[in-house]
This record gives structure tokens, C-alpha cells and sequence, in this order.
């Protein structure tokens, strides 16, 4: 195992671009190495030992044998842990936004709050989240057509709006609220949602939403039977009919 | 500035790979020069790379890149140098454009639709491009005024509205889309060939050809019409598009040159009756150009991966936009066009994208003279021009062209006679088909060749002609071609070994 602690020297006021804290970035280099790589803080080009303390252990290693620390507050940090394939990121406080992007393996925690973009156009891996996350969580960026497509995401908190917008596979477990239209465009993902929403899975054509809470649907679903998903009732749904869609929408009896 | 020792190819001026120096003088090629010395010994030599068309500016560019932020994601490019930032891959930025190009030896490009009420914003992009020359062709082929004089036969009339019009649009040359099509698409509808009248107008399509061809004469202009045919990008329209060449074989042109130039024939050559049975009538257009002097061609030639399709042909973006269910965009131009975007991919294992990646190679290497081919890919609608090195190479080397078929459906060998075409095209027919060619089928006298006075645009690659077997080591070609040792633009070094060295700003033709 080889762990490394980055810390930030002080708090940003400009975003840092910091693709390059990732396992697979920094484990085939010494710590030296780590700290003279290049990174980008709004249009200037600096040294990583510049923004952040690095320590830890040094030498190379495994990418999966890479344990990454982030110790203080990285929400204005966006990207880290960007197209990981294994290994581990650990943030002690929170991410800033597009953390764990296009990742495909390894596992991203967050013991605060993430906030937008977390884990869009994901591939594979899985992030966990104490706090709540921004939006666009697990979605697909501007103009793409498809979002998460693989992997798992959990959010101990509440999510913003359009959770999952594009989702074309993987998992999105929210245990709280999620803001408006979570699954938007869903092609073939699976959302659960512990609290409550407003307009789920608007031009779903694949793909599973299940709330527990409340939630407003849309009048382009179609009601279909009531039924029992571990012990509860929820009234099935199927749509979007307006993209001539068969995903199902699960919404807990009762609480609508 | 000397370039010493190059191995040259000069078709214009019938020097097939000799080698030999160049002279650069203030810009321009001298029979002597001073100063600045560049060893070139042995490598390959060509003027610039010269696109007749390509669409590089203009609203319908900017439209593609506003409704594909996906794309600009792409290509990103921070600023270095003497380089600004750079974004995209099938809409790149404007700076993107010239740097790309100017890499791959190429100094002039041609923008190949601009309508005239949009004609000031494609000038504010191509003033954006660096290095290159550039220039824009003017749509007319859906215009009212023209329709009228059509109408009234009035080719006088015409012929002082065309003139009015490429000199208001500062265009170089008359571009005709669909003629009529952009019309009835206004009205929901599309004309379904030639000889379809156009809705509310007494007219057809080919009377606004012919109209416009011979106005095109009556002005000499440097360029023919440039012609994207009725029915384009449909099974079985390779019969619109012969039946279109033999309404021109009359007229006479005003210079040496052709009639008319076809845009993007790779689009024109199909046949079947629907996508179903669709196949390749390639070697049946090749065959008509063989045997006919009035018209040129340039390929259009698809490749697979991303692309994004943008023309003035409104209705068929909008057959593309329902086939893919993608993102569309649509806009009419009052009293002039029509036109649309739609971002498309091309895929390896789809029968009919195989089928017309090989129908753009037929037809190259079908048509025997080189000088009637002018190589493109229709940027961004086949594929993006950073992808010029892959074309050439599939044309000069035909275990690349096996290898690749090999990868492909198993149906296409029965579409398409491509794997039983042994030609590889050599230095001399590539140097024809991407530099002199264009520069004569445009008119442009100072581009594509070495001779004194011509521009001083020099591309040198980091191959050597007399050693490499491009048959054999296209990967070696491809990769030579994608970063040229050197380009130089009016005798000033723009780019080494892929990096931009300098980045004038390069001249509007017109």
C-alpha cells in the first residue's frame, strides 16, 4: 500500500484544474515527481508543490496499491480523480465540481459535500458521498448524448437537480431529496431515491427510477399495477411516452 | 530563402520528383534567393496544400459548433506560442483551423457555401483564420432573384445580379445546392430532380444550372459552378447526377478549365432503391468523367468516427436529422436558402457507411486522370480535414485499403468493385490531386505550383520519396503527412515538424 496525503497550501480563490490528483497519475512517480507536476489554476500554469502539500510514501507502486488522502477543503478543486481506473481517493472534506469524471474503476469517497458534475460520464468504480451532491450528478456534460454508463454512485445526503440527465447504465442511489427532473433522457441506468423529487425520468426511454419519498410525474407516463418492492407498496409507472419509452418509474404508495 | 536539394513535385510546371532547389523571393518563387538556407535533401517537396472544399466559416459552421459543445470538448488546445487556444474536432475554432491545416502543409482553403445575407459573418470568421489564404464561394442556387431571371430567360440580367452578388458578398465563385430544393423546403417539400418544377416559380432545376453556368461563362469568372446535385445523399441518385453532367456538356467555357466543378461526388454515387439494397455506382461516374472533358470532381470521401454534416441542403438534413435522431438545426434564408446541421458518426460494421467509404476511393482511383479529382472530404460532412493524411494514404497503398475492407461488413465486397482495384496513386497524382488541381479548377494561378511569381507556399515532409514505399509504409507516409517538416506560407516558415512557428494572417481571395 502507499498512501499520500495532499493538502492545500491555502484556500483558492481561483478554481484549480486538478485532473492530475488521481492514483493512476501519481503512481508511477516519487513524491518529488508528484510535487513538480504541472497544474493549471484559472489561465496560469503552476507547480503542483505551489497549491498543495504533498507527503506520504514514496517510490513508485501499483495503481490499485494507491491510497490517495485529501485532507482540508477541495471544493474549489474541480476533476480530481479523473478517469481513475483503480486505486482509492479519499477526501476527508469535500470535492469540487466534475470529481471522479469519465472514472472507470477504484473508488472516490467524500465525506462532505460534492458538488456539480460528481461522477459525470462515468464508466466504471464507485464514489460515495456522506454529505449531499450538486447537480448534474452522474449526468452527461453539454451536448453529450450519453452520461454514467457504468459503476455505482451513493449520496448519503440530498442530490441537485438533474440527477442522472443522460444515464446509459450503472447505478444512483440518493438517500435523501433530488432536485428537479432526476433521469432526464435515462437510456438505461438505475436511480433510487430516498426522499423526495419533481418530474423523474422526463424522456426516459430505458432504465429504472424507484422514489421513496413524494414526487410530482409527469403526464406522459402511463399508471400501471401497484407492487411490492421489499415489503412497500409503490404504484409502477412506464414511460416516457412522449419519446415512446418503456422505462418504469416506481413511485412509494401513499406518499405522492 | 534557398530550399536545397529537395526531391520536388511540380505537375503544373512537369517536374515529377526531380530533385532540385527553390528560390523564395520577397515571398514569392524567384529563379534566386537569399538568405535563410533549408535542407531538404531528399525529402518530398510540394507547393501548399490548396482545399477547393472545405466549410471552414460561416453561420452554419457556427451554428454546428454552438449546438455541439460535445465536440469543442474535443480538440482542446491551450494557448502556447504564437498559438491561441484551440477547441473541436469537426467544428474547430477558427485558430484551430489555420494551425491544422498549416500542419499538414496546407495554405489555402476554400469555404464552400456562404449565402449573401450571411456573407459578413463568414468574412469576420475567415479574417479569424490564420495563415491560410482563404475563400468563400455564394450560394445562388435557391435565390428568387435568379429564379426570375431564369424565368424570363434573361441570362444578361443574370449574369449582372451574379456579378452583383459575388462582388456584395465578396464570394470568389458561384455555388449552386440543390437548386430549386431549398425553395420547396420552405413549403415542407423537395424537388425530385432536375426536371421538377420549383413551387411557386416557373422553373426548374436545370434551367437554373444552365442559366447559371452560362452566366458563370458570360462573366468568365476563374472558377466554373460549383454544383451540389439534386437528390444528393440518396439511394439510386446517381442518375440525377449524370442526367445534371449532360445538361452542361454544350456550354462553352470562357477559360481553360471546366464547365462545372461537382462538390463531394462521393454523395452522388449511389445506386439500390433504398438503403436495403443500397450499392455503388461509382465505376459508372468514373466512367462518364473518363469519357467527358466538361467536369471536375472533388470526393467527398467518408470516413468512420465523428462527423458533423452541415449544408445548404435544408431537406436532407432533415432526412439525416429523422434517420439518426439526433440533434437538428434548421434555418431558411430568406429569398436565398435553406440549410441545416446534424451531427452524424459513421460506423465501421454499418453496411452503408462501408459502402460509402469505398465509393469515395473508387471513385479516385477510377477516373484516370488525376487532374479531374481533387481530393476532400467535404469537412466536416465525411469526416474532419485532419484526416486528409488517412484519405491519401488509403489511395496510394492498396494493402491498407485490404487491411481496412478486412474489418468491414462481410456484405460490402458485393457493393462496391473497390477490392479488385490495383492502382496506388504515386507522389506525382497526389501532388496533382491536392495542390495543382484545386488551384487550377479555381482558378487560382499564383497557387499550387513553383513556378516564378507563384506564391511561395511550400510544403516539405519528413519523407524521402526515393527510399519509402508508400504501399508498403503508409503508417510511416500517414504519419509524415499529418506533421510536415516544414510549411511555409508567402516564404515565411508557419509551421515546423507540427509546431507553429508563426501565424500571419493570411488573404481573402475574391
Amino acid at each position: 500500500m502507499r498512501t499520500i496525503t495532499i493538502t492545500p497550501l491555502k484556500a483558492f480563490e481561483i478554481s484549480v484544474e486538478a485532473e492530475i490528483i488521481s492514483p493512476d497519475k501519481f503512481a508511477p512517480l516519487s513524491l518529488s515527481q508528484i510535487r513538480s507536476l504541472s497544474i493549471w489554476q484559472g489561465n496560469r500554469k503552476r507547480k503542483l508543490s505551489d497549491l498543495f502539500r504533498a507527503e506520504g510514501d514514496d517510490g513508485p507502486a501499483k495503481v490499485e496499491d494507491v491510497t490517495i488522502t485529501l485532507q482540508g477543503d477541495f471544493s474549489r478543486a474541480k476533476r480530481i480523480a479523473e478517469g481513475m481506473t483503480a486505486g482509492k481517493v479519499e477526501a476527508e472534506g469535500g470535492v469540487g465540481m466534475h470529481a471522479g469524471n469519465n472514472m472507470k474503476g477504484g473508488l472516490l469517497s467524500v465525506q462532505k459535500d460534492a458538488e456539480d458534475w460528481l461522477g459525470r460520464e462515468m464508466r466504471g468504480g464507485k464514489i460515495t458521498v456522506r454529505g449531499n451532491a450538486g447537480n448534474y450528478l452522474g449526468a452527461g456534460y453539454r451536448g453529450e448524448k450519453c452520461g454514467m454508463r457504468g459503476g455505482e454512485i451513493e449520496v448519503g445526503g440530498n442530490a441537485g437537480a438533474y440527477l442522472g440527465e443522460h444515464l446509459c447504465g450503472g447505478s444512483i442511489r440518493v438517500h435523501g431529496d433530488a432536485g428537479d427532473f432526476p433521469g432526464a433522457a435515462n437510456q438505461g441506468g438505475t436511480i433510487f431515491i430516498g426522499g423526495s423529487t419533481y418530474l423523474p425520468g422526463a424522456e426516459m426511454t430505458k432504465g429504472t427510477i424507484t422514489v421513496r419519498g413524494r414526487a410530482r410525474v409527469l403526464p406522459s407516463y402511463q399508471k400501471m399495477e401497484i407492487m411490492s418492492i421489499e415489503g412497500e407498496d409503490f404504484q409502477k409507472y412506464v414511460g416516457d411516452l412522449v419519446e415512446k419509452g418503456t422505462g418504469e418509474l416506481f413511485v412509494r404508495v401513499g406518499s405522492s | 530563402m534557398i530550399i536545397k536539394g529537395g526531391i520536388v513535385y511540380d505537375p503544373a510546371n512537369g517536374i515529377f520528383g526531380e530533385e532540385m532547389d527553390l528560390c523564395v523571393d520577397e515571398g514569392r518563387m524567384a529563379e534566386d534567393g537569399k538568405g535563410e538556407v533549408i535542407d531538404a535533401r531528399g525529402l518530398l517537396v510540394m507547393p501548399g496544400g490548396v482545399d477547393a472544399h472545405s466549410h471552414i466559416a460561416g453561420t452554419k459552421v457556427n451554428t454546428g459548433r454552438i449546438m455541439r459543445p460535445d465536440d469543442a470538448r474535443l480538440g482542446i488546445e491551450p494557448r502556447s506560442g504564437v498559438c491561441r487556444p484551440c477547441t473541436g474536432y469537426t467544428v474547430p475554432n477558427c485558430y484551430a483551423i489555420g494551425y491544422r491545416y498549416a500542419r499538414m502543409g496546407y495554405t489555402t482553403a476554400f469555404e464552400a457555401a456562404t449565402p449573401i445575407i450571411e456573407a459578413r459573418h463568414t468574412h469576420e470568421e475567415l479574417e479569424e483564420i490564420p495563415i491560410l489564404d482563404k475563400g468563400a464561394l455564394t450560394l445562388f442556387g435557391t435565390n428568387w432573384e435568379v429564379m426570375e431571371c431564369v424565368r424570363d430567360k434573361d441570362i444578361g440580367k443574370l449574369a449582372a445580379y451574379v456579378a452583383w452578388g459575388l462582388r456584395s458578398a465578396r464570394g470568389y465563385g458561384v455555388k449552386i445546392v440543390n437548386p430549386g430544393g431549398g425553395e420547396a423546403w420552405g413549403f415542407g417539400s423537395n424537388v425530385k430532380g432536375p426536371n421538377d418544377p420549383v413551387p411557386n416559380f416557373d422553373v426548374t432545376g436545370a434551367e437554373i444550372i444552365c442559366g447559371l453556368a452560362q452566366a458563370n461563362e458570360m462573366l468568365r469568372l476563374p472558377h466554373s459552378i460549383h454544383l451540389h446535385f439534386n437528390n444528393l445523399g440518396k439511394p439510386g441518385n446517381y442518375t440525377t447526377a449524370l442526367e445534371t453532367l449532360e445538361l452542361l456538356k454544350d456550354i462553352k467555357p470562357s477559360r481553360m478549365r471546366q464547365v462545372v466543378h461537382v462538390a463531394h461526388m462521393q454523395f452522388s454515387a449511389y445506386g439500390g432503391t433504398s438503403w436495403r439494397d443500397f450499392e455503388s455506382k461509382a465505376p459508372v461516374i468514373a466512367d462518364y468523367f473518363n469519357s467527358h472533358n466538361h467536369a471536375t470532381m472533388d470526393l467527398g470521401q467518408l470516413l468512420f468516427g465523428s462527423a458533423t454534416t452541415m449544408t445548404a441542403d435544408a431537406p436532407l438534413e432533415y432526412g439525416n436529422a429523422r434517420l439518426t435522431h439526433n440533434k437538428w438545426s434548421n434555418h431558411d434564408i430568406e429569398l436565398e436558402e435553406s440549410s441545416g446541421v446534424v451531427p452524424m458518426v459513421y460506423f465501421r460494421k454499418m453496411l452503408v457507411n462501408a459502402v460509402q467509404w469505398a465509393i469515395g476511393l473508387e471513385l479516385a482511383l477510377l477516373t484516370r486522370d488525376p487532374w479531374k479529382v481533387l481530393m476532400t472530404t467535404d469537412h466536416p460532412n465525411g469526416s474532419p480535414f485532419i484526416n486528409y493524411p488517412e484519405v491519401i494514404t488509403l489511395l496510394m497503398s492498396k494493402p491498407k485499403r485490404d487491411a481496412e475492407m478486412a474489418t468491414l461488413h462481410e456484405q460490402l465486397p458485393k457493393r462496391t468493385s473497390l477490392g479488385g482495384i490495383e492502382r496506388e496513386l504515386d507522389w506525382t497524382e497526389i501532388a496533382i490531386m491536392t495542390r495543382a488541381a484545386p488551384a487550377r479548377i479555381l482558378g487560382l494561378e499564383d497557387k499550387g505550383h513553383f513556378g516564378p511569381g507563384a506564391d511561395a507556399d511550400i510544403s516539405i515532409y519528413d519523407l524521402r520519396p526515393e527510399e519509402v514505399d508508400p504501399s508498403r509504409d503508409h503508417a510511416l507516409v500517414k504519419k509524415a503527412l499529418a506533421a510536415a517538416k516544414y510549411t511555409i506560407k508567402s516564404g515565411i516558415v508557419v509551421s515546423q515538424k507540427g509546431q507553429i512557428l508563426a501565424a500571419p494572417p493570411g488573404r481573402t481571395l475574391r
